[in-house]
């Protein structure tokens, strides 16, 4: 059964690809407008895709920095509410992201984390939120009487992409609430039209973009930004970092 | 935590033990408190944010053990026998004791604390006076006199207890009383010390109780305090519902008083917090019902002679 941040996730995937199933299409076609004018700059699907992997992973990142800013503006009171709430549009977007993992027990005594975690929300023994210590911490807390880990209060320390959970004696019912990174984009095509590949997006290995349709002009601009790298045209990377400048600045 | 049914409260759900939930209402879960103060007092737009779970655990069970040791008022009571060494170890628990008492004949008598000493390390000498030392340079060390005559009925000590003119009966013929002693020749008593009941000594560095040898092989029930930690198992800690908010406001006092760069009237304003509400718990706490004070009132016209 899926826990509530997973069939949250799902239902905004669901709603992701129903109201916008080909976004990916009409970003490179976008994209290939600006870029391809008299045939000069044509990017190849395959480019094409390792650029839109980046640009889509940059302006995710940039969420989070987005929220803390405007959490600050929050704060000092120039955040308004209801449509006005940027900050929680922006957890929305991060929500869509959020999903959980039962963890497994390693024969080193830790936990791996899921290959794709970005962001570690919480790790849950049963019903209990296990506390993130440090690890130049961990031994203070736990030679502490006050602080011990204990099943009700468990912590834990990173390592990498492993966690160590305390007491040690906990070796199931663990479980990793986190924010994935979002899946790779790919333009699929089945064959050629005049010379073109033509979109299909019911191939095997179709993934659209997993951000808001709202971020159709950042996703452009940034692999504008890219393209305009490889092909050696200044022209097209300015444009894209002006474009990304003047998007930017009207999100504050 | 959840509400329960009247069958969870009153059978436990037919397991056992069937009296884990009796009077459970009255206790807020230590867990209950923590969870509950990450999520009205700890966040983004809070005063508090960013600080470890650990940091509210440690406050919230200062907070605890401070209750515990004025305010709470609710003491633990362990009953024991005194065996011939006249020594009782104190509970794993203990902080402080509230009362000390012989239960004998189906009576509590409280005992006298002795502000005397009546224990002490012996340190073993020569003919010379020196002290002895081991093979590692330690002080050697055995029983000492002061102990042993403790032990032994030996020791006397500033407290009377039977006296004595304690048991000596008079004759009363033809409506007087006739004693075949003087009476009357104990000027210049010390009700402090006059008291019949044995008395005790806590030797807090050994963790035990110290008896007078009129102890021996009775009944000592202890009432004491603890910290309310029960012995590090966080799920059985809790705290009476009346100290909940002060609970948090002195986890919110507490953090904020550690915390870089608080403004000071913010700190000023959570102490303030703080301090009012423990004063309100008390209050409430002391259960002064019309009732009760009518009761009380009740006394005022009797006749004293």
């Amino acid at each position: 059964m899926s826990t509530p941040s997973e069939m949250e996730g799902f239902i905004y995937f669901y709603y992701l690809c129903v109201n916008f199933p080909d976004m990916i299409n009409s970003v490179r076609n976008t994209v290939l407008a600006i870029a391809n004018k008299q045939n000069f700059g044509y990017i190849t699907p395959a480019d094409f895709n390792l650029y839109a992997k980046q640009a889509q992973l940059d302006i995710f990142e940039d969420y989070f920095y987005r929220y803390n800013q405007w959490v600050l503006k929050q704060n000092s009171r120039v955040s308004g509410s209801e449509y006005a709430d940027i900050v929680r549009n922006l957890e929305e977007v991060i929500d869509s992201f959020s999903t959980s993992s039962t963890l497994t027990l390693d024969s080193d005594s830790t936990f791996d984390l899921p290959s794709d975690f970005y962001f570690l929300t919480e790790i849950r023994s049963g019903n209990n939120t296990a506390d993130r210590v440090s690890n130049a911490n961990i031994l203070k807390l736990t030679l502490s009487h006050l602080t011990a880990p204990t099943t009700t209060f468990p912590a834990y320390v990173m390592n990498g992409s492993q966690i160590t959970l305390y007491p040690t004696t906990i070796d199931t019912g663990v479980t990793a609430l986190y924010i994935r990174r979002p899946l790779d984009p790919r333009w699929t095509y089945a064959s050629f039209s005049g010379g073109e590949p033509v979109f299909n997006e019911s191939a095997a290995d179709y993934q659209n973009f997993e951000l808001p349709e709202t971020d159709e002009p950042l996703l452009v601009s940034k692999i504008l930004q890219y393209a305009g790298i490889s092909i050696r045209e200044a022209d097209i990377y300015q444009a894209g970092v002006a474009e990304e400048t003047t998007t930017t600045q009207k999100q504050g | 935590m959840a509400f329960i049914t009247g069958y969870q409260y009153y059978e436990n759900s037919g397991s056992s033990p069937q009296d884990s939930n009796w009077g459970s209402y009255q206790y807020v879960p230590l867990a209950d408190l923590v969870r509950n103060f990450e999520l009205m007092y700890v966040g983004n737009d809070k005063l508090v944010n960013n600080v470890p779970r650990y940091n509210i655990i440690f406050h919230a069970k200062r907070a605890i053990q401070e209750l515990n040791y004025d305010a709470l008022k609710e003491t633990k009571v362990v009953e024991l026998t005194v065996c011939d060494n006249l020594r009782v170890v104190l509970p794993p628990d203990y902080v402080n004791w509230v009362r000390i008492s012989l239960f004998k004949d189906g009576t509590l008598f409280p005992l006298n604390e002795n502000v005397q000493v009546n224990y002490a390390k012996s340190y073993l000498q020569d003919n010379d006076c020196n002290v002895l030392f081991d093979e590692e340079g330690d002080v050697l060390t055995g029983t000492s006199l002061l102990d042993y005559e403790r032990i032994t009925s030996g020791l006397r000590d500033m407290y009377i207890g039977a006296g004595k003119m304690s048991g000596r009966e008079g004759y009363f013929v033809d409506d007087q009383w006739y004693f075949s002693y003087p009476i009357g020749g104990r000027y210049g008593l010390n009700t402090e010390t006059a008291n019949i009941n044995p008395t005790f000594k806590i030797d807090k560095a050994s963790g035990v109780i110290n008896f007078s040898s009129d102890m021996a092989d009775q009944i000592v029930v202890i009432e004491y305090v603890s910290d309310g930690m029960e012995g590090g198992e966080d799920a059985n800690v809790s705290v009476n519902k009346m100290f909940e908010e002060y609970v948090y406001a002195y986890i919110k006092y507490a953090i904020l008083n550690n915390k870089f760069g608080v403004q000071e009237y913010v700190v000023r304003r959570a102490q303030k917090d703080k301090s009012a509400l423990l004063r309100n718990a008390k209050i409430r706490l002391s259960n002064i019902h019309p009732g009760r004070l009518l009761q009380n009132m009740r006394g005022q016209s009797k006749w004293l002679k």
